[in-house]
């Protein structure tokens, strides 16, 4: 693992990136073999002025070398350990850089950077710890009928064994302030982390709030992102932690 | 009376085994713990697990006891899960600190040095 030399950004491109980072606000984008886009999501959010973080958890492909040569500081996992591991990865190193807000933001380009600007606003307006990403309150382009009911229906699961009020349950597009990352801890490394900080969230007592964002399905952002299937890897998860300390 | 020693020291093994495990485990342990006592007690009182199998329309008190002893196994298939949940976290926390460490040393080695005075 790193080693390789293409994890390493040029000179021009460390220093724009501590510019960046030098605003406080980090962007953490976990992804595993997305070589094929991520380098172009990369490129869209440092044209924000954002500095990023990519976690690669263990790809097999270029993910790596795209993501530093796009300008971000990549943190290698060397083996696949899951996305809610990456995401907490990316968190801790984040922390580690100073990070005063942390946005986490999907590897597969279904989420605009443009839209990171308001999550931040919205997040500071209502002195709040945590901006959640809302396709409901939004839109969610291209969405399929199956997938649009299980999320309903993962609302309405978090609503009864969380008791928070959310719209949208499993959208990977967040912002917390550094007071709020510090308070979460995810253990589920896969796909049940969207619950789990859920829950984390509602047992803290911090304040949320929802924020209207765009979900742009495309063939590629399907065939990666979860199945319908998923859902009962998930309960099953969730339960299971229930089990143990 | 042979096979009723030898299930109860089997039982009480069990029991053993919940207790070693109640720390990190609660409530897996709870169950087995549970499940090996009515176990027991069926063994030492046959007529019971009779009348007690007859009451939830088993038939035989014998059969009660093969049904009591087939969730214990399936609760120690759970623990087993669990302990491998438990080796994944670990496995996980040393990954995670890899990572962070080569992520370290990478910006540290990214670093403009420093000036001479």
């Amino acid at each position: 693992m790193g080693g390789d030399g293409f994890s390493h950004m040029d000179q021009p491109a460390a220093a724009s990136m501590d510019k960046d980072a030098a605003c406080g606000i980090w962007v953490v984008i976990p992804g595993y073999n997305e070589g094929r886009v991520i380098g172009r999501v990369v490129a869209d959010v440092r044209r924000q002025g954002y500095a990023v973080a990519v976690v690669d958890d263990g790809s097999r492909d270029d993910t790596c070398a795209n993501a530093a040569a796009a300008g971000a500081r990549v943190v290698r996992h060397p083996i696949n350990l899951g996305q809610g591991a990456a995401l907490q990865t990316g968190i801790d190193y984040a922390l580690t850089q100073g990070a005063e807000v942390i946005v986490t933001f999907d590897a597969d380009g279904q989420h605009r950077a443009g839209e990171i600007a308001r999550l931040i606003e919205n997040l500071r307006r209502a002195r709040a710890d945590f901006a959640l990403g809302s396709r409901f309150r939004g839109a969610a382009t291209n969405l399929p009928r199956l997938r649009r009911l299980v999320l309903m229906a993962a609302v309405v699961f978090t609503r009864v064994t969380c008791g928070i009020r959310v719209t949208d349950t499993h959208n990977g597009f967040r912002a917390m302030t550094r007071n709020g990352a510090r308070s979460i801890r995810l253990r589920q490394n896969r796909m049940a982390h969207a619950s789990e900080i859920l829950q984390q969230i509602a047992a803290s007592g911090l304040r949320y709030v929802e924020v209207p964002v765009t979900v742009d399905y495309t063939a590629y952002s399907l065939r990666k992102g979860q199945r319908v299937a998923d859902a009962m890897t998930i309960l099953l998860d969730l339960f299971t932690r229930k089990l143990y300390r | 009376m042979i096979a009723k020693i030898g299930l109860s020291l089997l039982l009480c093994v069990i029991m053993l085994y919940a207790w070693h495990e109640y720390r990190r485990f609660a409530a897996v342990a709870s169950m087995a713990a549970l499940a090996a006592a009515f176990g027991l007690y069926f063994v030492w009182f046959p007529d019971q697990a009779t009348r007690m199998a007859t009451l939830v329309g088993v038939g035989r008190g014998v059969d009660l006891i093969l049904y009591i002893w087939v969730c214990i196994s399936l609760l120690v298939l759970v623990n087993l899960h669990l302990k491998l949940r438990a080796q994944s976290e670990l496995v996980t926390a040393l990954a995670r600190a890899m990572a962070l460490a080569e992520a370290k040393a990478q910006d540290h080695d990214a670093s403009p040095p420093i000036a001479p005075t």
